[in-house]
């Protein structure tokens, strides 16, 4: 199955009352991609998959698959797969049913519908299962019959709304891999709507984070989490210490200490962000580096991390590091050098 | 102290038990013995126990058409009121929240007025000189004669169990999803085989506890066809009226009650055996 490409074109969508739900999304889906759209609830990721899948019509903007204006199509002329955050399974039809369905509503015949829906609950590990209801499964399985009715029907483009969401911890993760493994066999592409950035960093090709309706953030993992474009990104993807400080000419000032950024943040109030773990307990390893001192204010053991909570000029940092056999946490109070790369230093503008 | 024994529960029934027995079942065993004590002319009973009654109930072909005269009465009323009250049910239950519950008061309003009421105010507007009969003579037609006949018992009818089908219609969406209905439309389901594969059958239960209270309802039902049939339309309930109050035959009337409960309790075996069915 040759993936196709799915153009979104200033996307809107407006309810008649309140501010747009989403305000003008323009993203370029390669073909075989699987793209994350990440957000807080809210921030209309789900607005946008609804409208690429014809479950609501858009305010304005243009939707094309493999060069052709869906933008108009009801849902059951777009031929996409959707998953459901619920699943959606119809609750009066065995799974196999369930799964022929789509090829039933394409006059597909008996006997080929039978061998395609058996692929497709094979596909996902489910082929003994056929003749269940869709009560008697459990969460992961009924995800995966979703999975499998949203295949079958071979769609242009694959569209997920938060499937993972009702799974417990340790079935997201098999699901993760397992989501990833098929679409990456069959070349589909997917759009992925997710509130977990670990889910997002994890699955998605690209990650598209959206806020307030608009997208925040369009690139790929590593983009997204060591580029972050903006404060809320930085905030949103992975964990930052937030300090506020002031920007001069010489640097960002927090208390005696001077910091560097990579690129020159022009002065002004700012909040300077750094990822817990990328701060050392240890005086600078080189030049590129920036450092400080800091009283230690509390410690927290939690097996793989060590967290220690530091009072640096009176902002708090948070630092974790990986646990050693026979390290020694250092005691509360005790004076200690911080250390990070520059490279690891990020500051945006305080907006008042 | 134990905690509640096994004998608890049943205690608890015990209250429910004692009234059904007490007003219902009591009776109407009472009934059952009534029907096969002798029928004297003067309207007293005698002591004497006689199958007699049954006998005519049996060979008379008056009651044979009256009990296939009822639910032949009933099976189109309740398929009437069902096609009237789907839709409107199915707009209930989509609508928001706060629509609703203004909806269901609306719909259930008439239950307010008394059956008699609304009998006397469908009179009025199927009546000769009524608005139906107008607007139609607006269009030259002649009139066809709305009461006094089925046709007028019919409609009234539709009309008292409407609130009643919807009602029950509502209780039995609970299956029905939004989301069922947009994963039917992604798989390529245009609306009407949506309605057809997903929301139609998800719905059966209330479509089935609907159609058995308005059955039930419509042959047992007694103040529409008394008044709006003018004494042409004779059905069970009207029928054990008569027999109880006019003629003074209480083992006639007796028997055609027991008779009556046979066909309710016919119903509610076809309902057990369909909802297993459609809830399988």
């Amino acid at each position: 199955m040759a993936g196709t490409r799915l153009v979104l074109q200033g996307l809107v969508k407006r309810y008649a009352d309140g501010p747009a739900a989403v305000d003008g999304i323009t993203l370029d889906v390669a073909p075989g991609e699987l793209l994350g759209l990440l957000g807080p609830s809210g921030c209309g990721k789900t607005t946008t998959l609804r409208m690429i899948g014809g479950l609501i019509p858009a305010t304005a903007g243009q939707i094309t698959v493999g060069g052709r204006d869906v933008t108009a199509l009801p849902t059951h002329k777009r031929d996409m797969g959707i998953v459901f955050q619920s699943y959606a399974l119809f609750p009066h039809m065995d799974v196999a049913a369930n799964v022929a369905f789509g090829l039933e509503m394409r006059g597909v015949k008996r006997a080929e519908s039978a061998a395609r829906v058996q692929a497709a609950l094979d596909l996902v590990r489910l082929g003994h299962l056929a003749k269940r209801r869709p009560r008697e499964l459990s969460g992961g399985q009924q995800q995966r019959v979703a999975l499998a009715r949203a295949l079958v029907i071979e769609p242009t483009i694959l569209l997920l709304d938060e499937p993972l969401s009702n799974l417990d911890a340790k079935l997201r993760d098999e699901m993760r891999a397992e989501i990833t493994d098929i679409q990456r066999r069959l070349g589909i592409t997917t759009v992925f709507v997710t509130h977990d950035q670990a889910e997002a960093l994890a699955m998605c090709d690209r990650i598209a984070v959206m806020e307030h309706g608009r997208i925040a953030q369009l690139g790929t993992p590593h983009d997204i989490y060591e580029n972050p474009a903006c404060e809320f990104v930085a905030d949103f993807v992975g964990r930052s210490n937030r300090i506020p400080a002031q920007a001069g000419p010489a640097g960002i000032a927090l208390g005696a200490y001077t910091i560097q950024t990579p690129s020159p943040t022009p002065p002004g109030p700012v909040t300077v962000m750094i990822r817990p773990h990328r701060i050392e307990l240890a005086p600078p390893a080189g030049p590129d580096w920036n450092s400080a001192a800091g009283t230690v204010t509390r410690v927290t053991y939690v097996g793989d991390l060590l967290a220690v909570d530091l009072d640096v000029a009176g902002a708090i940092f948070h630092a974790e590091r990986p646990t050693q056999p026979g390290m020694q946490p250092p005691p509360i109070g005790h004076q200690t050098a911080v250390s990070w790369r520059i490279s690891d230093t990020m500051a945006f503008p305080r907006v008042p | 102290m134990s905690g509640p024994s096994r004998l608890t529960p049943h205690l608890l029934l015990a209250p429910a038990l004692l009234v059904n027995f007490a007003v219902f079942l009591a009776p109407m065993l009472n009934l059952a013995v009534l029907s096969f004590r002798e029928a004297r002319p003067g309207g007293s009973i005698g002591t004497r126990f006689t199958l007699s009654t049954w006998q005519t109930l049996i060979e008379d072909p008056y009651y044979l058409d009256l009990v296939t005269g009822s639910i032949g009465l009933a099976v189109p009323v309740t398929i009437a009121t069902l096609l009237a009250a789907y839709p409107l049910a199915l707009f209930i239950h989509r609508a928001s929240q706060r629509w609703r519950s203004l909806l269901v008061v609306a719909c259930v309003s008439p239950l307010l007025v008394s059956a008699v009421v609304r009998t006397y105010g469908w009179m009025v507007i199927l009546g000769d000189s009524g608005l139906v009969a107008a607007a139609i003579r607006t269009f030259g037609m002649k009139p066809p004669r709305m009461v006094f006949n089925t046709a007028g018992v019919a409609i009234a009818l539709v009309e008292i169990l409407m609130p009643t089908m919807i009602l029950c219609l509502l209780a039995g969406f609970g299956r029905l999803s939004a989301a069922l209905e947009e994963a039917a439309a992604s798989l390529g389901a245009p609306p009407f085989r949506v309605f057809l594969r997903v929301v139609l059958p998800l719905s059966l239960p209330g479509v089935l506890l609907g159609c058995l209270l308005a059955f039930v309802l419509t042959v047992s039902s007694f103040i529409t066809p008394k008044l709006l049939g003018g004494g042409r339309v004779i059905l069970l309930a009207t029928e054990i009226y008569d027999q109880a109050i006019v003629t003074l035959n209480w083992p006639v009337a007796a028997a055609l009650s027991v008779l009556s409960l046979a066909v309710f309790g016919a119903a509610l075996m076809l309902y057990g055996r369909l909802l297993r069915r459609v809830e399988a």
